[in-house]
C-alpha cells in the first residue's frame, strides 16, 4: 500500500484538529488554573500574570491539604470498583452470552432499569442505609453505590461483546490438543479484551467522575473523593469562587486518567491482532 | 488476569478500609461544630479559645460544609431529617431560620441564654433569628451591602436613589453591578428594593403582602437599571463575584455588594480600591429610607443534639464582644452588637465606611426568614423576576411576580 | 476467569428439544445464576429499598419543614406534576437538549472511532487524547466553559466568534447552545469509545473481500461496517440517550435552569432538596424513570435483535 504525501497530509489535518477540539477547554483549565486572582476574570485566554500558587496551596499541608488525601481516595475507591465491577459483570456477561436459562432479560432489564431511576432520589435513603449499617464516610460505601450504578453498563457492553466472540474457536483449540484453560487464555481471553478494557475504562471514569454520591455519603476526606472535595474548596472570602485552584485541581486530577487510559486504549484493539485463530 | 487470591484480598482491604473513617463521635465533651470553612479563620480560632478556656469543659471540633450556602444546607438538612445526634452547632444562614425551626430542628433559645444573645444586638439582625417572636439561633456575625462608588467619578458625595445613579451612569457611560442571577442572590435584591420602596413580601406565613403602588414603583427602577445602558451585557447572569471582577476591571462607576469588595480590590486592583468610595444601600424614592440588605450567621442549636447546655456555653463563650471582633478582624465579618463599631479596632478595621456600615445594619431589612417556606418563596420570586431585562411592563410584572408568591405560599405546584 | 469448563457450543445449538428438562440444562442452568448472582445481589441490596421508597413517598404528602402534614395523599402528586406547563416545558427542553446532542454525538463519535481505528500514525495520541474531556471532572468542565462564554470573565466574546457584548447565557438560544456543545464535548468520547471496540471485531478479511469485489469506501462502510456494528451503536445509544435525558450538571453550573433552560433532573431537585417536598421531588423521579424506561422500550424495539437479551437466546 502506498501512502503518498497527500494521504499523510489530510491524515495529520485531521488528526490534528482533532486533538485541538478535544483539549482545548483543558487548555483554558490550564490557563485559569495559571493565573493570579487579580486576573482571573480578565476575559483572557493567555493569562498577563502566570503563577504557580494555585497548584501550591492544593498540596500544602501535606495530608491534611485541600487535595492529596481526596486524590489519594479517588484512585483507591475507583480502582477497586473497577476490579469488582469489570469481574462481576464478566461473570454475569458471560452467563447471558453462552448459557440459557430463564430470567435473562429479567436481569438484564432489571439491571438497566436500576441504572435509570434517578440517583437524587436514591441518595437519601442510602445515607439512612449507611449510617445505620456504620459504612458511612468509608471506601467501601462508596464501593457499593458505584458498583450498583456501572454494573448495568458494563454488563451490557460486555454482553454486546461476548455474544460476538466465536465460541466455535474453543472446540476448535480443542480439537488441536488444547486443554479447556489454555484454550480459553490463548484464543477466548484475547478476543475478549477489547469489550473487558472498554469496559474498564468506562467503570473507571464513571466512579472517578461521581459528584452525588461522594458528596451524601462522606463528611470527611477519610473517603471524600477529587470531586466532593471541590465544593470545600475556599476563595479568599465566602463570595469569591476559588477558581484558580478548582482548574489546578481539575488539571491535576487528568493525570491518573490519562496515565489509566493510555494504558488501557492499546488493549482495546489488542484483541483483534493477538492469537486470533480464524480460518 | 487478576487470580482469585487478589480478589480476595481487594475484598478484604475495601472491607478492612471500611473499619477505618467513619464518624468521630469524639469524647463526651467534644461538641461538633458543622459550619462552612470561613477562610479568615476568624471562627476557628475562637472557638479555639473557647474551647480553651472552658478548661476542659467542652471541646468544640469542626466538620466542615461546603462553601456555597446551598450545598450547606442541603447537608445539613439531610442529616437533620435522619435525626443525626451528632451534630451539635450549627452555622446557620439567616434565611433558614423559621424554616428548621418549624421541622423541628432547633428549638427555642433558653431563657437564660435570650439576654446574652441579645444584648447590645442590631433588632435587625436578631429578627433574622426569630420564629414566630420566639429566638430560636444566636446570631453571631452579620453582613450587608454598601454601595461602593467611584470617587474619582462622583466626587465624595454619591447619588442617594437608584434613578439618579442610573442617570449619572449613563452619562458617563459606566456601568452599575448587581446580582441578578437567578439565585438566592436575587431574591436578596429583589426584597431590599421592595422594602426600600415600602412594601413587605409577606405578611406572616402564608399571607401574601407585595402593596401594588410600591411593589410596582421597585420593579420600575430594577426594569429600568437592566434595560439602560448601565446595565452590564451580563446582568441576568450576575453575582457577587462578577459584579465585584467587573467593578474591579474599572468598567464601573457604582456596585452594590457585600464589604469583602474592599479587601479583595486592596489586593486584586489598587488602583480602584484608591478611589473606592461606601455608602448606605441606594434608595427608590428620594423620602424614603432605604433598607439594605441583611446577611451574616447565626449559630443553632440541632433539636437532636445531647449536649445542649454545653453547647449554649460555648456559644454564650463565642458571641462576647472579644471574639467577635476576632472574627471581623480575620474575614472582614461585620459584628452583630451595634456598641463594637465604636471601638477602634473596629473603626479602624473597616476605615472610610464604619458609619455607613453600622447605618446600613441598622436600617437594614431582612429578607422574611420567619417564614418555614422561605424556600418556596426565594423559588417563586426568582421565577417572578427573573430574568429582570424582561421587566419592561411594572403592571405586568407585578402580576406575574403576585402570581408566583401566592402560588410559593401556598407550597402548591411546581415551582 | 472461572475455572470451570463452559459448555460447549456445539452440543448447546443442537440441544435435542426433550420434555422436561435435561440433567445438563440444569446445571447450566444452575452455573448461570450462580455467576449472575453476585452482579444482582449488590445491585438489588443497595437500590432496593431506595427505589421502594421513593415510590412509597410520591404517594404521600410529605415535607420534611411541615412535619405534622403528612398521610397518603394517592395520586395528588402525579396530579400537581402532570397538569403543571412548567412540567411540560421542562420536558421539553430536556428531550430537546437529549435529541440534538445524542445526534450529534453519533456522528461525531462514529468519526472519531473511524480515526482512532484507521489513522496511520500517532493512533495512541488520538485515542487518549479524545477520552480526556470524558475524564474531567464534570462540574468543572462546566464551569470551564461557563467561564470562557461569560461575557464578564471569558475570552469567547473576544474573538470574532462572537458580538462584543453577547450575554450567551442570557438568552435561551445561545444558552442552550453551549450547554448541548458542553454536553457534546464531554460525553462523544463515551460513544467513540464504545464504537472503536465495535470497530475492531470487524474482520478485515470482509472488507478485501468487498474491495476486491468493487466497493467504494461508502459501500464498504454502510453495507459493511455498520450492520456489523448494531451491537455497539445500540449499547451507545441506548445509555447515552438515558443519560443525557437526565442531564444535571451541566444547566446546574450554566444558567441554574434560567432562560428556559431547565431540565427535569433540575426541577426534582428543586422539589426534592430545596423545597423538601419530599412527596412531590419522588413523583418527579418516579415520571423521570418512567419516561426514561419508555425511552428504553422504544431503543429495544427499534433496534431489536441487536441489543443485548433481545432476540435470539443462546
Amino acid at each position: 500500500m502506498r501512502r503518498g504525501t497527500r494521504e499523510y497530509t489530510i491524515w495529520s489535518v485531521g488528526i490534528v484538529a482533532i486533538i485541538i477540539a478535544a483539549l482545548f477547554p483543558v487548555f483554558w483549565l490550564l490557563m485559569i488554573s495559571l493565573k493570579t486572582p487579580a486576573t482571573v476574570g480578565d476575559k483572557r485566554l493567555i493569562p498577563k500574570e502566570w503563577t504557580l500558587d494555585n497548584y501550591e496551596a492544593l498540596f500544602k499541608g501535606g495530608l491534611d491539604s485541600p487535595l492529596l488525601q481526596p486524590l489519594i481516595n479517588s484512585i483507591i475507591i475507583a480502582l477497586i470498583a473497577t476490579t469488582i465491577a469489570i469481574f462481576l459483570a464478566s461473570f454475569t456477561a458471560y452467563a447471558i452470552a453462552r448459557l440459557s436459562f430463564p430470567g435473562k432479560s429479567l436481569v438484564l432489564g432489571g439491571s438497566l432499569a436500576i441504572a435509570m431511576f434517578p440517583p437524587i432520589s436514591t441518595v437519601g435513603p442510602l445515607f439512612d442505609m449507611w449510617r445505620a449499617l456504620g459504612i458511612y464516610d468509608t471506601y467501601i460505601g462508596l464501593i457499593i453505590p458505584y458498583l450498583t450504578f456501572a454494573l448495568p453498563l458494563a454488563i451490557y457492553t460486555l454482553v454486546a461483546f461476548f455474544r460476538e466472540i466465536p465460541w466455535e474457536l474453543e472446540q476448535a483449540a480443542a480439537v488441536d490438543g488444547a486443554t479447556p484453560l489454555q484454550a480459553f487464555r490463548k484464543v477466548i481471553a484475547p478476543l475478549a479484551a477489547p469489550g473487558m478494557f472498554t469496559a474498564a475504562i468506562l467503570v473507571f471514569i464513571f466512579c472517578w467522575n461521581d459528584f452525588l454520591f461522594a458528596i451524601t455519603l462522606t463528611s470527611s476526606n477519610d473517603s471524600r473523593t477529587v470531586p466532593a472535595a471541590l465544593a470545600f474548596f475556599t476563595g479568599e472570602s465566602q463570595f469569591t469562587a476559588p477558581t484558580g485552584n478548582i482548574a489546578a485541581a481539575a488539571i491535576l486530577v487528568t493525570i491518573p486518567i490519562i496515565i489509566f487510559v493510555l494504558l488501557f486504549q492499546r488493549r482495546i484493539v489488542a484483541g483483534l491482532t493477538a492469537g486470533a485463530v480464524k480460518g | 488476569m487478576l487470580s482469585r487470591v487478589c480478589v480476595a484480598a481487594v475484598l478484604c482491604l475495601s472491607l478492612g478500609l471500611a473499619a477505618c473513617g467513619g464518624d468521630s463521635g469524639g469524647g463526651s465533651n467534644t461538641l461538633n461544630f458543622f459550619i462552612f470553612n470561613e477562610p479568615g479563620g476568624g471562627p476557628q480560632e475562637v472557638a479555639k479559645k473557647c474551647s480553651q478556656e472552658s478548661g476542659g469543659k467542652y471541646e468544640i471540633e469542626f466538620t466542615f460544609l461546603p462553601s456555597q450556602a446551598d450545598a450547606q444546607r442541603e447537608q445539613l438538612v439531610r442529616r437533620l431529617g435522619a435525626e443525626d445526634e451528632s451534630i451539635d452547632l450549627m452555622g446557620l444562614d439567616v434565611i433558614w431560620t423559621g424554616e428548621f425551626a418549624n421541622a423541628g430542628w432547633l428549638d427555642p433559645v433558653p431563657d437564660d441564654m435570650v439576654g446574652p444573645a441579645s444584648s447590645q444586638v442590631f433588632q435587625s439582625v436578631l429578627d433574622t433569628a426569630k420564629f414566630e417572636d420566639r429566638l430560636y439561633a444566636v446570631p453571631i456575625w452579620s453582613n450587608t451591602q454598601l454601595l461602593w462608588y467611584r470617587k474619582d467619578k462622583v466626587g465624595d458625595k454619591p447619588p442617594q436613589t437608584w434613578d439618579q445613579m442610573i442617570e449619572v451612569a449613563e452619562r458617563e457611560n459606566m456601568k452599575i453591578h448587581v446580582q441578578a442571577n437567578r439565585y438566592e442572590g436575587l431574591v436578596v435584591w429583589v426584597n431590599a428594593m421592595i422594602l426600600s420602596a415600602g412594601a413587605k413580601i409577606v405578611n406572616g406565613p402564608t399571607e401574601v403582602s407585595l402593596e401594588e403602588g410600591p411593589t410596582k414603583r421597585a420593579l420600575e427602577v430594577m426594569g429600568k437599571l437592566a434595560n439602560s445602558k448601565a446595565a452590564p451585557p451580563a446582568i441576568d447572569t450576575s453575582n457577587e463575584d462578577s459584579a465585584r471582577l467587573g467593578f474591579e476591571s474599572g468598567d464601573s462607576i457604582f456596585m452594590v455588594n457585600y464589604p469583602f469588595v474592599y479587601a479583595s480590590a486592596k489586593e486584586n486592583a489598587p488602583k480602584i480600591y484608591k478611589e473606592m468610595g461606601a455608602a448606605v444601600y441606594p434608595r427608590v424614592d428620594a423620602d424614603k429610607e432605604s433598607k439594605p440588605p441583611l446577611g451574616g450567621i447565626n449559630i443553632g442549636v440541632s433539636s437532636f443534639s445531647k449536649k445542649k447546655d454545653l453547647a449554649y456555653e460555648a456559644i454564650r463563650c463565642m458571641i462576647k464582644a472579644e471574639n467577635q471582633i476576632t472574627i471581623a478582624e480575620k474575614g472582614g465579618l461585620p459584628p452583630v452588637r451595634s456598641d463594637l463599631y465604636d471601638d477602634p479596632r473596629i473603626q479602624k478595621l473597616y476605615s472610610g465606611f464604619v458609619d455607613p456600615l453600622r447605618d446600613s445594619i441598622e436600617q437594614a431589612g431582612p429578607r422574611p426568614s420567619e417564614s418555614p417556606a422561605y424556600t418556596d418563596l426565594s423559588l417563586g420570586i426568582q421565577r417572578g423576576v427573573h430574568p429582570v431585562t424582561e421587566i419592561k411592563d411594572p403592571q405586568e410584572s407585578y402580576d406575574k411576580l403576585k402570581e408566583f408568591v401566592e402560588q410559593a405560599v401556598k407550597r402548591e405546584g411546581l415551582l | 476467569m472461572s475455572t470451570a469448563a463452559p459448555p460447549q457450543v456445539g452440543a448447546a445449538a443442537e440441544k435435542p428439544r426433550k420434555v422436561g428438562v435435561t440433567e445438563r440444562a440444569r446445571a447450566e442452568r444452575k452455573l448461570a445464576w450462580m455467576l449472575c448472582a453476585p452482579a444482582v445481589i449488590v445491585m438489588l441490596l443497595v437500590t432496593a429499598y431506595p427505589i421502594v421508597y421513593a415510590v412509597v413517598l410520591s404517594l404521600q404528602k410529605k415535607d420534611l419543614r411541615f412535619p405534622d402534614e403528612g398521610g397518603f395523599a394517592g395520586l395528588d402528586n402525579y396530579v400537581t406534576v402532570l397538569s403543571s406547563d412548567l412540567w411540560w416545558k421542562v420536558v421539553g427542553n430536556t428531550a430537546f437538549i437529549t435529541v440534538v446532542s445524542v445526534v450529534v454525538e453519533l456522528i461525531l463519535g462514529m468519526l472519531l472511532a473511524l480515526v482512532m481505528h484507521r489513522a496511520i500514525f500517532g493512533r495512541g495520541a488520538v485515542r487518549t487524547a479524545v477520552l480526556i474531556p470524558y475524564g474531567i471532572v464534570t462540574v468543572v468542565a462546566a464551569f470551564a466553559w461557563l467561564y470562557a462564554f461569560d461575557p464578564a470573565t471569558g475570552f469567547v466574546n473576544d474573538t470574532f466568534l462572537s458580538p462584543d457584548d453577547k450575554a450567551w447565557f442570557g438568552e435561551r438560544g445561545s444558552a442552550l447552545f453551549v450547554i448541548i456543545v458542553a454536553e457534546v464535548w464531554k460525553t462523544t468520547p463515551f460513544m467513540a469509545l464504545l464504537l472503536l471496540a465495535g470497530l475492531t471485531t470487524i474482520d478485515e478479511g470482509l472488507y478485501e473481500a468487498a474491495r476486491v469485489d468493487g466497493a467504494n469506501a461508502w459501500q464498504r462502510f454502510t453495507r459493511i461496517t455498520l450492520p456489523l456494528m448494531k451491537p455497539a451503536i445500540a449499547v451507545a445509544l441506548l445509555f447515552r440517550t438515558l443519560d443525557a435525558f437526565r442531564v444535571f450538571d451541566s444547566i446546574f453550573v450554566m444558567t441554574r435552569g434560567a432562560q428556559d433552560t431547565q431540565s427535569v433532573s433540575i426541577l426534582g431537585y428543586d422539589q426534592l432538596i430545596g423545597r423538601l417536598n419530599l412527596g412531590l421531588g419522588s413523583a418527579v423521579s418516579v415520571l423521570i424513570f418512567l419516561m426514561v424506561l419508555a425511552i428504553a422500550f422504544l431503543f429495544v424495539k427499534g433496534f431489536g435483535a441487536a441489543v443485548p437479551g433481545q432476540g435470539d437466546d443462546r
